[in-house]
């Protein structure tokens, strides 16, 4: 029996910590509460759906979980500290594709594409693009064409710069050749672009389903794969004449650890994130609050989250960004 | 809206619902008089322990705690020169040398009132016409707002006290403050000297309680006497008299309408509200010259306003499902949480549960006085602690509350750097209020203009053409800054 039970042990927490000891065991994971970083305020999207998660997530993993908020620069503050962490699988972010993708391409940066050990995605919805309800554009040739016929004098609005609001609008427009001919107006968050909306300040908006579904609002158009089961009459961006990567547009969020993380631990970490996703208590969350949940396994989602990263590049560029 | 009033009723007396009210609206004192912790912040903070509760009560709480911190932020405003909320810097003004003069239960007394009155009327305004406001509302819009905007800074002339020069460079150092970090329309980091941390520019709270709290604390350490080192007495809120209000309805009736404009205006808060209508009071009150010297009317003028911003920032967001500000915007996701989709449709499909969430904002503005009362009774021990346990006490509750709400230790170091340069500039005779000023409206200011710009391809010549309020409230900013020209020259 060791003499100093406690040197030894906290001998050998330093040890893993810096990295010293060779195979750290799976079995022991987590060994202590696993905490998610949340990049926005408390009481936002992201925020709400990361509290629902946790517990489903803590229970499959057969640990605790914590989420952490830790806000500013559009998610990037986070994120920009959360990439030079340990890759313990102690500390994870939940970043969105904005925060992901797109930031990191927009502005001088401490993380990039190569900063991350993808885990899983969580929710994924896809983008639309639509017209006040009292719009005389009833389908997006008719826009297209009302655009051709007055250049410069429609307004896209967005959320701000580089978010996916402006981004959706980019892809329509630069898909249809027309980008040049539309006007940006970006506001201060997505309430204040849709009031601008219905006040008639700008003409053309875009965001996920259940934004549009708050107001009077008429989809011209899908950024998904296939049409939505909820609007069956609503063209895919694809079948209006977009091609791809720009026909594809989705809002998701997903979680990541810092570049380097163990094989082992990611994939426990996967997997109870799977195992959450799939949980009742998750579910009729998504169910109440209409959040498309979309499960990728690190590997999967892996792939996707480097297919997004030189997709936006493209929508990036169109944008002027 | 009326006939659903007994329905709406007996959904909030629930013991739920009533557990709530009380509870909230205490618990929203208690978190808006602690230095740092603003309303968005204390609203964030309940939200998870809502999603165990009924819809209605849910909301409520909410309600409760955004009414309740409103408020609170006046008491330690008043009790020790530390604005608990941005909202409440104006209150300082006046509140404060009031309480060094000895009249502390009194300046509280007052800024209850008042803060009931601009509440209820609020209530009474959303209850009777929010979809009829909210159609108005959408008429205010970039060059509508940058308009509102521009009078608002003309509180920066009122609140020089002393040196105007000194007043303006003090606004001017606030509205650069708030240019660091993101650009809005573009998205490019600007003035951050490749300082990562400075991305997300400075943090209005960390600033306000930095150059008010930390910088008051600095002072009393040093000794250096502006004449506010003499401790406060307070032994619980004294309310005035009916008669007292004699001569003071008219400048009531004032901030309460303005407060209730801007709080139903998009872009703007309860901040600017209580700036401008002090601004106003202290240009038209007959007691304008005893104003930053204890005037009770300039207490009213904050509080009054402040507290009617709240019935109106919940016009567009239950009307429209548009958020008035970060609060209400915090409310709409817990709807959302609960099943209830924000939006347009919002009063339409729900009509009981929004008559009872206006039925029982009405009532949690009512409770504000008791609970304010209570709530003195139990502040007033605390202030009879020793002076240099009372500035440990301030410290640590600002950075607490500070560090809470973007959970980003840099807010410390801001913090505390506001502190030294607000002492500093403090002691060389520079007012603080000026600088808030500028930080609250100029990223407003900015966005505004910058929008507008872009609705009229970059014409400054064209920019007001076509907007009606605008051209109003241009002219009314220019009377504003040439009547006291007028006068001194009479």
């Amino acid at each position: 029996m060791p003499r100093f039970p406690g040197l030894i042990h906290c001998l050998a927490t330093v040890s893993v910590a810096l990295g010293m000891s060779a195979p750290t065991m799976a079995a022991d994971f987590p060994s202590k509460p696993v905490n998610i970083v949340v990049p926005f305020n408390a009481g936002g999207s992201h925020d709400l759906l990361m509290r629902a998660f946790a517990p489903a997530f803590a229970k499959a993993l057969d640990g605790n979980v914590i989420v952490s908020n830790m806000a500013g620069g559009s998610g990037t503050v986070a994120a920009s500290t959360l990439a030079h962490d340990t890759p313990d699988g102690y500390k994870l972010g939940y970043w969105s594709v904005t925060v992901s993708t797109i930031q990191p391409q927009i502005k001088d940066l401490p993380y990039g594409e190569d900063s991350w050990t993808p885990i899983c995605s969580v929710a994924a919805s896809p983008t639309l693009l639509f017209v006040n309800a009292k719009s005389p554009f009833h389908t997006i040739d008719e826009a297209v064409a009302a655009i051709k016929a007055q250049p410069g004098r429609y307004i896209y609005g967005s959320s701000g710069p580089g978010t996916i609001t402006q981004l959706a609008s980019v892809a329509a427009f630069s898909g249809l050749g027309v980008l040049k001919d539309v006007r940006h107006l970006p506001f201060q968050g997505s309430g204040p672009a849709l009031q601008g909306m219905a006040a008639g300040t700008i003409q053309f908006y875009g965001d996920t389903e259940l934004l549009m579904q708050g107001g009077d609002f008429r989809p011209l158009l899908t950024f998904s794969d296939t049409r939505l089961a909820d609007l069956p009459d609503v063209p895919t961006a694809r079948e209006a004449g977009i091609e791809p990567p720009l026909d594809q547009l989705y809002l998701w969020g997903g979680l990541f650890a810092p570049a380097g993380l163990a094989a082992d631990k990611r994939d426990a970490l996967s997997k109870a994130c799977g195992a959450a996703v799939a949980s009742p208590e998750l579910q009729a969350f998504a169910e109440r609050t209409r959040t498309v949940l979309h499960y990728r396994d690190a590997a999967a989602f892996d792939a996707f989250y480097r297919a997004q990263y030189s997709a936006n590049a493209k929508l990036i560029d169109a944008a002027g960004l | 809206m009326l006939e659903l009033l007994p329905q709406a009723i007996g959904l909030i007396m629930t013991p739920e619902g009533l557990i709530a009210l009380t509870f909230g609206t205490l618990l929203g004192i208690v978190l808006g008089a602690l230095p740092g912790i603003g309303s968005t912040v204390a609203v964030a903070m309940i939200l998870p322990f809502t999603l165990t509760m009924g819809q209605a009560p849910a909301i409520l709480l909410l309600l409760a705690i955004y009414a309740g911190s409103v408020y609170g932020g006046s008491v330690s405003a008043i009790l020790i020169n530390t604005p608990g909320t941005p909202q409440s810097a104006a209150t300082c003004l006046d509140g404060y040398p009031m309480a060094q003069r000895g009249e502390a239960g009194k300046a509280l007394g007052w800024a209850t009132q008042a803060s009931v009155i601009g509440g209820l009327v609020s209530a009474v305004v959303l209850i009777l016409a929010a979809p009829q406001l909210a159609a108005f509302a959408l008429n205010f819009g970039p060059i509508e707002t940058f308009a509102l905007i521009l009078l608002g800074l003309t509180c920066i002339v009122s609140v020089s006290e002393g040196s105007m020069r000194k007043g303006l460079i003090a606004g001017a150092l606030g509205l650069f403050l708030a240019t660091v970090g993101g650009d809005p329309i573009t998205g490019e980091t600007r003035f951050t000297f490749g300082q990562f941390p400075l991305i997300a520019g400075f943090d209005l709270l960390a600033v306000v309680i930095g150059v008010f709290a930390v910088s008051e604390v600095l002072i009393r350490l040093s000794g250096g006497d502006d004449g506010s080192a003499s401790s406060v007495q307070f032994r619980g809120l004294v309310l005035p008299r009916l008669r007292e209000w004699k001569g003071r309805l008219s400048g009531l009736s004032k901030s309460v309408l303005i407060g209730n404009v801007i709080g139903i205006l998009p872009g703007t808060g309860a901040a600017t509200s209580a700036f401008i209508s002090y601004a106003e009071a202290k240009r038209s009150s007959p007691r304008r010259a005893r104003f930053g010297q204890g005037e009770p009317d300039g207490v009213i003028a904050s509080e009054a306003a402040n507290n009617a911003v709240t019935g109106g920032a919940l016009v567009p967001t239950m009307a429209l499902g548009i958020p008035g500000d970060a609060v209400t915007a915090v409310m709409l996701a817990t709807l959302t949480l609960h099943g209830v989709t924000p939006g347009i449709r919002l009063m339409a499909d729900n009509p009981l549960l929004i008559a009872a969430i206006f039925t029982g904002f009405f009532i949690i503005n009512l409770l504000l006085l008791p609970l304010g009362v209570l709530f003195g009774k139990m502040a007033s021990p605390l202030l009879r602690i020793p002076e240099a346990w009372m500035l440990v006490l301030i410290l640590m509750l600002s950075s607490l509350g500070v560090y809470f709400v973007r959970g980003n230790p840099f807010d410390l170091i801001v913090m505390a750097a506001a502190g030294i340069g607000g002492f500093l500039l403090r002691r060389q005779g520079y007012p603080m209020a000026p600088l808030v000023i500028g930080m609250v409206l100029g990223p407003t200011l900015e966005m505004s203009l910058r929008q507008g710009l872009i609705i009229t391809n970059g014409s400054f010549a064209t920019l007001f053409i076509g907007h009606p309020i605008a051209i109003g409230l241009l002219c009314l900013t220019l009377l504003a800054l040439s009547l006291p020209l007028i006068r001194h020259y009479r």
